[in-house]
């Protein structure tokens, strides 16, 4: 969520933003590569949109952020509450799909499934934990007025994102290694569908923070815009204990 | 080979995941009624409940509407101040009033209802595997057919239903009955037909590019002339099944095994 | 005024007017693609096409395009953009920026289903895409399932953002009992967007991953169900269709209230107990939906009572409705005329789900024209019709000019007719026959024949009946008589400033004094 509000005066004028309008256009990019891909079986076809549509994105989400960094009002993090009951539902529908199945199944693990390895996984919440302690942390720093401090602990916490990353592409290229594969059953399917959504959270979730960390770096803090970011991994986290008993020690 | 595994994966599926969810037993019943004519009494109920009611808002508008229209004498308006009774008067005894219709209607349509799942005991049975696009009818001697059930007048009859493929939906016009049956599940659903005669079987939920093509008959015969059918169909089976029991076993078994993993009336395990 | 600041703009307003102009496109797609299948049902066998896919890429693009493209943006996009800054007496929305990226991302939604069009293989899995059909058809099922993620998500963010308006914005006095029953309404509206469209969300995400990445969510042969998705699916989808009906009752109450001179009957009863009773209700009720799928008996029953209890909110808000006419003096001004006829439309619309409510009438019923009929008159008669209701009321505040009142009253009468013969007919064909929906041909139906031609020269006059709406629109924003700053005499906030508002809507953010009400009328007032 970008965070804003309207400005104070009457404007004569009328106020325009084109970033809403560059993204949107990204993503309909992203939506015809993947039709491209998957349909009619053309990567090429796949590969200009995509190369049209992340531009796009990126260079809408950079100039958004700066365009609006530091305007807001704090409405943001109220709102911030409103996202995440959105999101808690994806979760919320992914996991009752996994519970159909499984509730039903005659035997689990389903055949052809592998044992998940079990240090990985206290590993990565270990990070993931520890990353909601640090931006806790930055943002005590932002209060204070501390702009490196609060620079280095962000820094930091986006180090311990990378990381859980890191760990969950290795544990993936690990079990497709072995044979276990998103397509094996229906615990492949469940497993990949639910780690790679909760990772793409964490993504985003990167992504808002290295988009507010250059203005921050020139010294454009906006405490609303990084107590909504903040809100908003620590919802990221909290998912993935939800992830981990249920899908890994379950 | 490896292509069969998967299959018979899949049979595992459709009896082990599948039963647990669907119908694990099916209540039977000792009184035999007929569904279809409860049907047509509790939709006239319904029906003359809604039509008092849609007339009573109906009318009751149109009178506000002739009387509080602007007129000369009318030139203003006058609200009425909604002292603290006069509000809960105007939700509480409509909400009972609505909430009493509701039930009302929720028992008629609950009994109804026990009528249409509970199958009497005494019934015939066939298993339907629909398929795009047909209806593939199994009777319990292993006569098969296609698009065509027979029945005999005068004996409730049962369908526990599966699909091969997409979800169809068996509809039976004139007995004021459906049901899906799909992948993975088995459902059933039962009729009574009473007079020998013809009735249309048509494919209710949309299953690909012929959907609307895809139907059926049911042809309710006289008993005697049912048995008759029956009996010598099965014997046709027979015969046909004999010479096979002759050669190597190994291969011909196969077809009755596979019937039998799939049979749905051992323990009332469906299909 | 430049075409960059439409184009680009931030201003609610403007946003709302792109989301009317998006939205009724849609609207005329999705319309001429039921001209098409009712003219392919004219006659037996093939009519317009010999191609039963055909037939069904025009009911996939007629059933999503409206639902997704139409109604929903109408409501919570155009409406609710237009009216609900004005109306609590805010300078705009809460984030701006994120409600132009809302309007575009819908936009973008509509591009991808009009794709439908042009590109091979088009979507045939109709506006529901069931699994297994839809991840086993040669059909372009990814468009389906973005242009349902497009613009799912494009509600999110504007759920976020006018919940948060509504909560933080309001005009200093504006209390909550005082705010206008469509800021209500909508607010209901978008507290179920964000709850139940990330389930619609996730649904049609797994579609494509078990379509395009082999996963088997859905796929009984390798341990999934088929049932999850038609579950997850109309969790979101009855609930959708509360998310249309709250704000466009809303609407017709609006309306009822400006023209009658009178508060909303019992207001507080219709907010707390109607909508918000619907919003609690509306979540317990999609199983019937599954009445015939081999669901449950105890959810099949125990559903079929929470449907039924939903008549009891709605019946409350039905109360308000006409009670706001009592001791009124009533105009009929083209608004009215719509707010008035589209009553008696609900009324038979809403009375005939009762019988789909009940289990054991809808083995019968369920997946006939029947149902057909039924949501017709709800959605595509009550809901388009108090969406135009709606464009007519707050058309001198958008353009600041009148429509012409004789061609708006007169397309009123030609849709009452054309509407009532085409979908009264379809229950009485649904019931008789027992014709089921889906259907390209009706080769099994020989009897109906002269019921599909009835059918069809209705659609005729109610499409034309549209015709002259859209045009009288478009003449009336070019060369309508001019409108005063509040020609219906409302007392509404949305009417305090001139027509059409600047940016920033009020010179001084109004202020609400203790006795100000929306709806200060009458003798007392
Ligand atoms: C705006 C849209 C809208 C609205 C408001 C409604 C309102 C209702 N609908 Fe409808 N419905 C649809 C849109 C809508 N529906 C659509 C699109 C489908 C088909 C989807 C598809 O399959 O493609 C559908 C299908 C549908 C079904 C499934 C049928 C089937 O597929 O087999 C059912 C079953 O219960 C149902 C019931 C109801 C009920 C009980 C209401 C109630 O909310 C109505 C309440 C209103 C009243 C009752 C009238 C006013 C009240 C009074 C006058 C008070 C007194 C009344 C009583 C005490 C009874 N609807
Ligand atoms: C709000 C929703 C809505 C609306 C408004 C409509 C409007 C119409 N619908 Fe729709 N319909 C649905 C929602 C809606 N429908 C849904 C959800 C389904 C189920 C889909 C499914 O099964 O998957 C359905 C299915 C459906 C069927 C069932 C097909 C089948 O099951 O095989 C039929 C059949 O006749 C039909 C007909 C019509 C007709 C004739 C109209 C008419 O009212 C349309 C009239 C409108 C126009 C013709 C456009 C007019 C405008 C112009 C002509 C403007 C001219 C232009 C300028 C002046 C610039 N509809
Ligand atoms: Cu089979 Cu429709
Ligand atoms: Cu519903």
């Amino acid at each position: 969520m970008a965070h804003e509000a309207h400005a104070d005066a009457v404007h004569a004028h009328w106020d325009t933003s084109i970033w809403p309008f560059v993204i949107s256009f990204g993503i309909l990019g992203l939506g015809v590569a993947f039709t491209f891909q998957f349909v009619y079986h053309s990567s090429f076809a796949a590969i200009i949109a995509l190369g049209l549509g992340l531009p796009l994105i990126l260079g809408g989400i950079a100039g958004w952020t700066s365009e609006a960094m530091g305007k807001g009002e704090g409405l943001s993090f109220a709102s911030m509450g409103w996202f995440i009951l959105a999101e808690a539902m994806i979760f919320l529908s992914c996991f009752a799909a996994y519970w159909a199945a499984r509730l039903n199944a005659p035997d689990w693990p389903p055949a052809g499934s592998i044992e998940l390895p079990k240090l990985i996984p206290v590993i990565m919440t270990i990070t993931l934990v520890s990353s909601s302690l640090t931006i806790h942390k930055a943002e005590q720093y932002l209060h204070a007025g501390n702009r490196s401090g609060f620079v280095n602990w962000l820094l930091l916490t986006i180090v311990l994102g990378l990381a859980f990353l890191g760990m969950s592409g290795f544990e993936w290229a690990h079990l497709i290694g072995e044979g276990f594969t998103i397509k094996t059953n229906i615990f492949g399917t469940v497993f990949y569908s639910v780690t790679g959504l909760h990772g793409s959270h964490v993504l985003v979730g990167l992504a808002i923070f290295i988009a507010g960390l250059f203005p921050a770096i020139k010294g454009n803090l906006s405490p609303g815009f990084w107590r909504t970011a903040g809100l908003y991994w620590h919802f990221v986290d909290i998912i993935w204990f939800f992830v981990v008993s249920q899908v890994y020690f379950w | 080979m490896h292509k069969q595994r998967k299959l018979w994966a899949g049979f595992a599926a459709l009896t082990g995941a599948g039963s647990a969810m669907a119908e694990k037993y099916i209540p039977t019943t000792d009184r035999v009624v007929d569904p279809a004519a409860g049907w047509d009494r509790l939709w006239g109920i319904v029906l003359e409940d809604i039509t008092l009611l849609g007339i009573a808002f109906a009318l009751l508008c149109a009178w506000l509407i002739w009387t509080y229209r602007r007129h000369p004498g009318n030139p203003e308006s006058n609200p009425p101040v909604l002292s603290m009774g006069a509000v809960l008067g105007w939700s509480v005894i409509p909400a009972f009033i609505f909430m009493a219709d509701d039930f009302y209607i929720a028992a008629n349509g609950w009994n109804l209802w026990n009528m249409q799942r509970e199958v009497p005991a005494d019934r015939l049975e066939v298993k339907l595997e629909s398929g795009m696009y047909s209806w593939d009818y199994t009777y319990p001697n292993g006569v098969q057919t296609q698009n065509e059930l027979k029945v005999p007048a005068g004996k409730p009859v049962l369908l526990r239903m599966t699909s091969r493929d997409t979800i169809h939906n068996h509809y039976l016009p004139d007995f004021r009955i459906k049901e899906d049956s799909m992948p993975g599940r088995v459902t059933y659903l039962w009729f009574y037909p009473k007079k020998p005669g013809q009735h249309l079987v048509t494919c209710n939920e949309y299953c690909g590019v012929n959907h609307s093509y895809m139907s059926g008959k049911v042809i309710v015969l006289p008993p005697q002339e049912y048995q008759a059918w029956y009996v010598q169909e099965g014997d046709k089976l027979k015969k046909a099944a004999a010479p096979a029991e002759a050669a190597p076993a190994g291969a011909a078994p196969a077809a009755p095994a596979d019937k039998a993993a799939r049979s749905p009336d051992q323990n009332q395990k469906p299909v | 005024m430049s075409l960059k600041e439409w184009v680009f703009t931030t201003d609610h307003k403007r946003v709302g007017v792109l989301y009317l102009i998006g939205s009724v496109a849609a609207f005329i797609v999705a319309g001429i693609m039921a001209l098409l299948m009712r003219v392919e049902l004219t006659t037996l066998g093939p009519t317009l096409t010999a191609n039963p896919t055909t037939y069904n890429v025009w009911l996939y693009a007629h059933g999503a395009v409206i639902l997704l493209g139409f109604q929903i943006p109408a409501l919570t996009g155009f409406a609710a953009n237009y009216a609900i800054p004005l109306m609590i007496g805010a300078k705009d929305v809460a984030f701006p920026r994120v409600n132009a990226f809302s309007v575009w991302l819908f936009y973008m939604g509509v591009i991808l289903a009009l794709l439908t069009f042009v590109m091979p293989d088009p979507p045939d899995v109709l506006w529901t895409g069931y699994p297994p059909y839809s991840t086993i058809t040669s059909g372009n099922t990814a468009f389906y399932t973005l242009t349902v993620l497009l613009i799912g998500f494009a509600s999110i963010i504007a759920g976020v953002n006018f919940l948060t308006t509504i909560a933080y914005m309001r005009a200093p006095g504006m209390t909550w009992n005082k705010l206008n029953i469509f800021v209500w309404g909508t607010a209901g509206s978008f507290v179920m967007q964000l709850i139940y469209v990330p389930v619609l969300g996730t649904a049609v995400l797994l579609i494509s991953f078990d379509k395009y990445l082999g996963t088997s969510f859905f796929d009984p042969t390798n341990g999934g169900d088929v049932l999850t998705y038609q579950n997850l699916f109309w969790f979101y989808s009855h609930p959708a269709v509360y998310v249309i009906f709250v704000p466009f009752f809303a609407i017709i109450m609006e309306i009822f209230a400006t023209f009658a001179k009178n508060p909303i009957f019992n207001y507080k009863v219709a907010v707390y107990g109607g909508i918000w009773g619907i919003v609690l209700v509306s979540g317990e009720v999609w199983i019937h939906h599954l009445y015939v799928t081999g669901m449950p008996d105890w959810l099949r029953i125990g559903q079929m009572v929470t449907t039924l209890l939903i008549s009891v909110p709605v019946g409350l808000m039905t109360i308000s409705l006409i009670g706001t006419l009592y001791k009124g003096s009533i105009t009929f001004e083209s608004p009215m005329v719509y707010a008035l006829g589209t009553f008696f439309l609900f009324l038979i619309g809403g009375l005939t789900g009762i019988p789909l409510a009940v289990t054991s009438l809808t083995v019968n019923l369920g997946e006939t024209y029947y149902v057909v009929g039924h949501f017709h008159y709800v959605m595509a008669l009550t809901g388009t019709l108090s969406i135009f209701a709606g464009v007519y009321y707050w058309f001198p505040k958008i353009t600041g000019k009148m429509c012409n009142e004789t061609w708006a009253k007169l397309g009123f009468l030609l849709n009452f007719i054309g509407a009532n013969m085409i979908f009264w007919r379809m229950m009485e064909v649904g019931v008789r026959e027992g014709l089921p929906r889906r259907y390209y041909d009706w080769a099994q139906f020989p009897q109906v024949a002269d019921d599909q031609m009835f059918m069809t020269i209705g659609s005729v006059i109610l499409a034309l009946g549209f015709a002259i709406t859209v045009l009288n629109w478009v003449f009336g924003a070019i060369s309508g008589k001019k409108a005063g700053d509040n020609p219906w005499g409302s007392q509404s906030l949305e009417w305090t400033t001139v027509s059409p508002p600047p940016h920033g809507n009020w010179p001084t953010p109004p202020v609400v004094s203790e006795d100000w009400s929306p709806y200060a009328y009458g003798k007392r007032a």
